[in-house]
Parts: structure tokens; C-alpha cells; sequence
């Protein structure tokens, strides 16, 4: 049995039972998805991988011309090495504005060829604001993040740290005042939010929920650069897109085929909780009643608590809703192994480079990490290769 | 002469200030319905995204526009909103459309067309 888990390398297309456990493919639909739900999904993984151009409402402003082109690797749906620029400006002791009215939070980088004719290459840094690099996170397994209860996520709260731990989470909140689960400062409050904003924000395509199109650092777009009538995408592709998002399955677990090395790995699950990743990085949550079958009281092996927590000064960047410039979600650490860079902005080129940069509340667990003799310190890694 | 002027003064007065209210207190139903429509919808996306969740966080709203081909009604209309939980109140611009189905009203879509945060 343990062998047949080897299929699951990129590509291979299986759906196998290990132990009682369903597993499906990297880039594949969640188990137990209805037939309708797999033609949404395949409809939705078109939209996707669907190239825009200027003549079909790509731009003017954009990042890149299709969903595919940063959620790429290792397939559709996964993270990818580019990074774009957010903006956000504190105002007062509290309070973040995340500078919609100057084209923030998210500044294009590219621009169609009429809008370059008319002078305008891209969107500027608006004076006077922090900026953040941000790489592109995957997408797998997010539905099921989307479906666990809120009080699941605002129960692990502790943003006095009454119990002492040195760990003091907190939850985010979108700007309409919803708990905010999505993006790396948590200020996105459900998946769908998240998909119809993508859009109009990275492809410069506007929708039938944002119909005009993004200014240009605040400023009107110039006459004529646009030849495509608002909204530049139906509502059946937003669906579509946003049902492919919400059913992809989270990351296979891998399963080592010698002995040694599975052993290894519960030696470093056992590590993971001693050194105390999993105050922040919770191994399992569960998602709660669902109309879909395939999201319905199901486990999430996501490896976060989905709150804030700072992660010191020198990773900080931008504010967002009430998130500091420090506080960061903790990130999801499924599918690590499926990573070529780590951490918000991409800095880190290793697992071992990111848990270096782990300071404020995390201090105390990278400090953990350290002390850890070489062994211990690579079974830890292992386990992390392993979800 | 002068006493009919007189006495029809105050009349003529009283019935253009009440015409004059009438539209505007239709308009103010009008903004309360829209209000109440909005709740449940969502417009925009991401981190410009806002769910209306109750009639409590639209402080204001004011009709800029209006067109109605009897099967499609939309509105422009300017909005000034406050988060449910938290901090921030923003100026917004929203396109709302109605289609008529089985007699009723109904909202089809609600489209972001500006945000600001004011505070």
C-alpha cells in the first residue's frame, strides 16, 4: 500500500484509499464533489487557465494575464514565484487606510500597449506609503479553510495572552467588519470575496461586482484605452472560477516508502508540537455543515489557527484592516514541499531560511528550532515535507 | 380682489410645500427599501469588497440615478458606510440593478463603481 502512495508525483492522476483516507491529486477536485460540482469545477479551471488580452479586458492596469499565470506551480492552482506590490498608509495609532482612493492596496505593474502609448507604464508607490512585496500563495484546499465555523477561529484568540504563552492571536476583519480568514494579513473575509476581487485587481478585468475599471493611482484612466464594454466577465465565469477555487483539493499528504524515513517523520510531527509550532500552526481544524458534500463537516489539515500574530520588526511591511505592520496570518503550511520560496514576500529560499526569520511571538519557537540537535532539527524538516 | 388673494395665499403656499415634500418623502422610502434590499448582497471583491450584513451600517444613502425599462430598474446611488465590528467608515458609489421576476423586484447584481475610506 505504502508503495502505491509513490504514484502520487506531480501529475500522476489518482484518487487512492490509504488506511481509510481518501487522497486526490495535485490540481484534482476535493473527493465526494456531485457531478454538477466537477463540471463547474472544469468550467472554472478553463476561466482560469484562460489568457486575457486587451481585446477580450485585460488591463489597462494588471499584474498578469490570467489566473494560471501566477498560480502555476507545480500546477494550476499553486503558488508561483512572482511578487507584486501593496501599499497600505497608518493614519493614526489605529488606523490603517489601505489607500483605495490612490490605487491601493494592490499597485499594477503592467499596463496594455494603448495605455502605454498614452504614457503610463504603471501604477506609482503613492507618496508618503508602506509597501509591501507579496509572492503568490497556492490555492488548494482553500474551500475547505472558507467552510470551517468562525468560532472555531475566533475561539483560539488570545490577544492579551492571558494563558502566558508568549502567543497572543487575533483575528482580522475585512473593511465591512466580517472576520477575515484570506490574504497574508487575514483582511479578506470569504473565498468568493477573495476570487471576484482577483479579477479587476490583477488582470485588470472588471466584473459584474466591480464594473469599472481600476484607476490609475486615483486618476481617471485616459479616453480611448479601453476597447472593451464593463463587465469584461460574465457572472457565469466569476461562478465558475470561484466553484474551481473552492473544490481543489487540499495538498496529498506524502507518504514515504521507506521505513526509515516514515519513522522519521513522526519523530518530527512529535518535534513540531514539542517545540511549539503548532501554538500558532494548528494542525486541524474542521469545517462545519456544508450544502456540498465534499465540504461538509470535513477535516482541514491546514496547519494554522488563520489569526494574527507579529512576527516582529523585521519581516513588518504594511498595515491592513487592524492587522500592525508586523502582524502577519499565520501562513498554511500544507503543501510545503510543493514550495520553491517561503514567507509573505518570498524572502526565504529554504523552510530552515524561514523559520530563521521567525521573531516576535514566534521568537520562542524558532528559538526552540535552534536548540534542536542536527537530527531532531531534520526530522522536523521532514515532517514538514510530509504535509 | 384682495381678501381672495389673501386668503388663497396661505392655500397655495401649504399645497407647495406639501408637493414639494411629496417626492422627497417618496425618495426617502425608496432609499429605506433599497437599504433593506441590500442586506445579504455583496459588491466589489478582495480587500475592496463589502457584504452588507445590516440596514445599521448604510448611514446614508442618497438615489444619484435612476433608470426603469419596466423589466430593469437601475439606481446610482451614494452610500456612506461603517463597519459592523471594528473601525472605518467609507464613502462609496454603487450601481444597483433590479429585474422583475414573477411581478417582484428583485436585486440582480450590486456593482462597486468607487470606495473611499473617510475615517
Amino acid at each position: 500500500m505504502i508503495a502505491i502512495t509513490k504514484l502520487l508525483g506531480l501529475g500522476a492522476i489518482s484518487s487512492l484509499l490509504l488506511g481509510g483516507c481518501q487522497v486526490t491529486e495535485l490540481g484534482g477536485p476535493l473527493t465526494d464533489v456531485s457531478s454538477a460540482e466537477r463540471a463547474q469545477f472544469n468550467a472554472g479551471r478553463r476561466v482560469f487557465q484562460r489568457a486575457f488580452t486587451p481585446e477580450s479586458g485585460l488591463g489597462p492596469l494588471f499584474n498578469s494575464v490570467s489566473c494560471v499565470a501566477c498560480h502555476e506551480s507545480p500546477v494550476p492552482g499553486g503558488a508561483g514565484e512572482r511578487t507584486e506590490i501593496h501599499v497600505a498608509r497608518l493614519v493614526g495609532p489605529q488606523t490603517c487606510d489601505p489607500l483605495f482612493q490612490q490605487g491601493g492596496p494592490v499597485i499594477q505593474q503592467n499596463a496594455t500597449p494603448r495605455l502605454r502609448a498614452a504614457g503610463i507604464e504603471r501604477e506609482q508607490i503613492p507618496p508618503g506609503a508602506a509597501q509591501a512585496r507579496r509572492s503568490t500563495p497556492p490555492l488548494f484546499g482553500l474551500g475547505l479553510v472558507d467552510a470551517i465555523p468562525e468560532a472555531a477561529i475566533l475561539s483560539r484568540e488570545d490577544p492579551d495572552d492571558a494563558d502566558g504563552d508568549g502567543i497572543s492571536g487575533r483575528a482580522n476583519r475585512a473593511i465591512d467588519g466580517r472576520l477575515g480568514r484570506f490574504g497574508r494579513k487575514a483582511a479578506v473575509a470569504e473565498l468568493s470575496d477573495f476570487n471576484a476581487g482577483a479579477f479587476p485587481l490583477e488582470l485588470g478585468v472588471t466584473t459584474p461586482r466591480s464594473p469599472v475599471e481600476e484607476t490609475v493611482n486615483g486618476k481617471p484612466l485616459p479616453p480611448d484605452v479601453d476597447p472593451v464594454s464593463d463587465p469584461e466577465i460574465s457572472e457565469e465565469d466569476l461562478e465558475a472560477t470561484a466553484a474551481y477555487v473552492r473544490l481543489l483539493a487540499p495538498p496529498p499528504l506524502q507518504i514515504f516508502t521507506r521505513a526509515a524515513e516514515q519513522a522519521m517523520v513522526e519523530r518530527g510531527k512529535g518535534l513540531f508540537m514539542t517545540v511549539k509550532c503548532a501554538a500558532c500552526h494548528v494542525p486541524e481544524m474542521m469545517t462545519g455543515p456544508h450544502a456540498s458534500k465534499a465540504l461538509d463537516r470535513r477535516p482541514v489539515a491546514l496547519y494554522s489557527d488563520l489569526l494574527l500574530h507579529d512576527m516582529g520588526a523585521a519581516l513588518a511591511d504594511i498595515c491592513l484592516g487592524q492587522a500592525h505592520a508586523a502582524e502577519f496570518r499565520t501562513e498554511m503550511l500544507w503543501g510545503l514541499r510543493f514550495r520553491r520560496q517561503f514567507l509573505h514576500d518570498g524572502r526565504a529560499r529554504t523552510v530552515t531560511e524561514a523559520i530563521e526569520h521567525h521573531a516576535g511571538e514566534a521568537q520562542g519557537a524558532r528559538d526552540r528550532f535552534r536548540a534542536l540537535g542536527e537530527e531532531d532539527q531534520k526530522a522536523l524538516l521532514k515532517f514538514l515535507e510530509s504535509i | 380682489m384682495k381678501l381672495i388673494l389673501m386668503r388663497l395665499i396661505p392655500i397655495l403656499w401649504v399645497a407647495e410645500v406639501a408637493l414639494a415634500g411629496l417626492p422627497v418623502s417618496v425618495r426617502a422610502d425608496e432609499a429605506d427599501r433599497l437599504k433593506s434590499d441590500l442586506i445579504g448582497h455583496c459588491m466589489g471583491g478582495r480587500e475592496k469588497c463589502w457584504k452588507f450584513q445590516s440596514p445599521e451600517q448604510i448611514k446614508k444613502l442618497e438615489i444619484r440615478q435612476q433608470t426603469d425599462d419596466g423589466a430593469r430598474r437601475v439606481y446610482v446611488v451614494a452610500l456612506e458606510l461603517r463597519a459592523a465590528k471594528g473601525e472605518g467608515r467609507y464613502a462609496a458609489e454603487a450601481r444597483i440593478e433590479y429585474v422583475k421576476s414573477a411581478g417582484n423586484w428583485k436585486i440582480k447584481q450590486i456593482g462597486l463603481l468607487s470606495l473611499i475610506k473617510i475615517e
